[in-house]
């Protein structure tokens, strides 16, 4: 029983970790006042670019290859969330748009250059897995840290909640917005490289698997706080162990003819609760007032 | 003498706008072919050869020596029928200003619904079955779709997040179904029993998949513009759509127009799912809805509001995904360079489709009376 719940916390810990990374890049972008899709993305972005990257100095050992894996998922991620940054505030394009955009980007020019690049497949050493739960741990206090304490994360929060106020104190909006947009882009990147390098070791071209909209749904769920935020990527990344711990225990639970340990039903779960979070019944998700709301520019 | 400037003003923007929204889808496909012939070319293959594959495969078209293949102009079309659907559903929740990222969901629902009631075999009037099980798919799809519609009129949920969740909601309970109740029982694949005969949509093109299908889509199109345009439900949509404080303030009942909105936009994308079933696969099999909601979001983005516009894209997309396969097979380039074709219409085209950037960037248009409108407008946002 307590070896279940050993394996139980640790798989809990590792399933959230690329959730808790994308989705404190998703808070950092919502609190700003960008919706972001784009989460998906940037996560199928960065394990691609990180599996690479890597492949490509395997030779020169396993740390230079590890480092310059990671390097090319930031790199990737900041690009594209500098794209989603400028497309939402610079061309005023709807965010939803946007972030679909992205996320069809990510997806056909990942899987066409995985096709065309590896046809047999890639494998790489890769990093451990440890060193991403380390920084997923880390990471919710400091965004917490950054949002709360710091004079940029005053204004992040000003900027999302009101874009017209925060410039009637003199809070210039865009230089904040690019910055905290470009920065999700880069730790959805690093949550998409936990996936390829340091779990997988190779790629799949549906590895982001909906884990970019889990993530968004873990910060609606935590109610845009970072710490909420990794409470529900704990959440969710919980019933992924748990599905994982009924198959390899073949363990089953039938009732009024429904088996209840399915794993179909159980990856619902996240989802339905989302929407629940959504309607408010048990307490209430209030988003930044300015979010997704488009203005002149500049 | 204002009001006569003003006037000219108004007749320049709309002639302004014609051309716009003519010339905005052309330069995003254009951009998205050239951004296609980039990444083709830099990853070594013949672009020329590949471009003629994709092409070929498109239209069935050849031109030197001139022939014209019917099969994958046949194939082009059926790919058409299930993306002129969901393009449609989407195209028509956004008069409404709904943003209904579900049609996914909504048309697995409708394959769903439809498998089911095509396999009951009371030998029924072929005809009427088959009307049956269309009406079938299209009420789950469209139930799915009014879920997303209540939970944002009375929850004020966003309906780009709950058709999110809808979505996978939706094909998770579609696979525990066909892995369980609804399984075929003497297989070890994951569907459902074959419909009757009497539903089955017979091919036009034998061995192909087009089939009386694309009609049916077609048809749905031009009823629901006719519908926006002439009826009253059609008007209240387009006024939600316009300003939904308005809307409210002139005695609209926005709460019922965003449900009915969904409803009906669940419904055209679950008639998606049912074409799929009673034409193609006979049954339901998990993931044989592919990704045709997801594209649809791009037919809806490039085609704009008109349901000749839409029409257009669907036919578009369709034979950019069947003449993809064709060019894979061809050349070996990856069909996977369809979605970034996808994703250059939905990044160039994608944000002036939508109708509040439309309002938006008419008012920032110089014509003192839009201006002196705007502001009203702006603060309602």
């Amino acid at each position: 029983m307590s070896e279940l719940i050993m394996s139980l916390t640790w798989g809990t810990l590792y399933y959230a970790t690329p959730l808790t990374l994308a989705a404190m890049g998703g808070v950092l972008s919502e609190k700003a006042g960008v919706v972001n899709i784009a989460l998906e993305g940037f996560i199928l972005s960065g394990a691609f670019a990180g599996v690479c990257a890597a492949d490509v100095t395997s030779k020169y050992g396993v740390i230079i290859s590890g480092l310059v894996g990671i390097l090319a998922a930031i790199m990737i991620g900041a690009v594209l969330g500098f794209l989603h940054a400028f497309l939402t505030q610079k061309t005023r394009m709807d965010h939803v748009v946007s972030g679909l955009g992205i996320n069809l980007l990510a997806s056909g020019a990942t899987q066409y250059l995985y096709l065309h690049e590896y046809p047999q497949g890639l494998s790489v050493t890769g990093i451990p897995r440890w060193m991403f739960l380390v920084a997923a741990l880390v990471l919710p206090f400091a965004v917490q840290l950054l949002l709360v304490r710091t004079h940029w994360g005053l204004k992040l929060r000003a900027v999302g909640e009101s874009r017209e106020g925060a410039s009637m104190a003199g809070v210039s909006a865009l230089p904040v917005r690019f910055a905290a947009v470009t920065l999700s882009g880069v730790l959805a990147a690093l949550g998409g490289a936990y996936l390829s390098l340091a779990d997988d070791h190779n790629f799949s071209t549906d590895v982001s698997a909906g884990k970019g909209y889990i993530a968004l749904a873990a910060v609606i769920f935590g109610k845009w706080n970072p710490l909420g935020a990794a409470g529900g990527a704990l959440f969710f990344g919980f019933f992924y162990a748990l599905q994982t711990e009924l198959q390899i225990r073949h363990i089953s639970a039938h009732f009024l003819g429904i088996s209840w340990t399915n794993s179909f039903l159980l990856d619902m779960l996240p989802y339905i609760m989302t929407i629940v979070a959504l309607t408010s019944v048990i307490g209430k998700a209030v988003p930044p007032a300015d979010l997704g709301k488009e203005e002149a520019t500049d | 003498m204002t009001a006569n400037t003003a006037n000219r003003g108004s007749q320049n923007d709309s002639q302004r706008a014609i051309i716009r929204s003519i010339l905005r889808p052309v330069g995003a496909v254009t951009v998205g072919l050239l951004l296609v012939a980039v990444f083709i070319g830099a990853s070594g293959y013949n672009v020329p050869q590949a471009f003629s594959a994709l092409f070929i495969g498109a239209t069935g078209l050849q031109l030197v020596p001139f022939k014209v293949n019917m099969f994958p102009l046949a194939q082009s079309l059926a790919q058409t029928a299930p993306l002129l659907f969901t393009g449609a559903a989407i195209a028509f929740a956004l008069r409404a200003g709904l943003f209904n990222i579900g049609a996914q969901g909504q048309m697995v629902g409708g394959a769903l619904a439809t498998a089911v009631v095509g396999a009951w075999e009371p030998s029924l009037y072929s005809p009427l079955h088959i009307a049956l099980c269309l009406v079938a798919g299209g009420i789950a799809g469209g139930l799915v779709g009014a879920l997303a519609g209540l939970l944002k009129a009375y929850r004020h949920v966003h309906e780009v997040l709950s058709t999110i969740m809808l979505n996978y909601i939706l094909a998770d309970a579609a696979d525990y179904l066909v892995t369980n109740g609804l399984k075929e029982h003497n297989s070890m694949a994951p569907q459902t029993i074959k419909i009757a005969h009497t539903a089955y949509l017979s091919p036009f093109v034998s061995g192909s998949g087009l089939n009386a299908g694309l009609l049916l889509a077609v048809a749905a199109a031009i009823a629901v513009a006719l519908q926006i345009k002439y009826t009253a439900l059609g008007f209240r949509i387009r006024a939600v759509g316009e300003n939904p404080d308005a809307a409210s303030a002139s005695g609209i009942n926005v709460p019922h127009v965003l449900t009915t909105t969904m409803f009906i936009s669940g419904f055209l994308a679950g008639l998606a799912g049912a074409v799929l079933v009673l034409g193609l696969e006979h049954r339901y099999i998990k993931g044989m809805t592919g990704t045709y909601g997801f594209d649809g979001i791009s037919v809806a983005l490039l085609g704009g509001a008109s349901s000749v516009g839409v029409s257009i894209a669907a036919l578009f997309f369709g034979g950019l995904t069947s003449g993809a396969g064709y060019m894979s097979l061809q050349t070996n380039v990856p069909d996977s360079i369809a979605v970034v074709v996808q994703a250059a219409v939905v990044l160039f085209a994608g944000a002036r489709a939508l109708p509040w950037r439309r309002r938006q960037n008419h008012t920032l248009k110089t014509n003192a009376a839009t201006i002196a409108g705007a502001g009203g407008d702006a603060a309602g946002e």
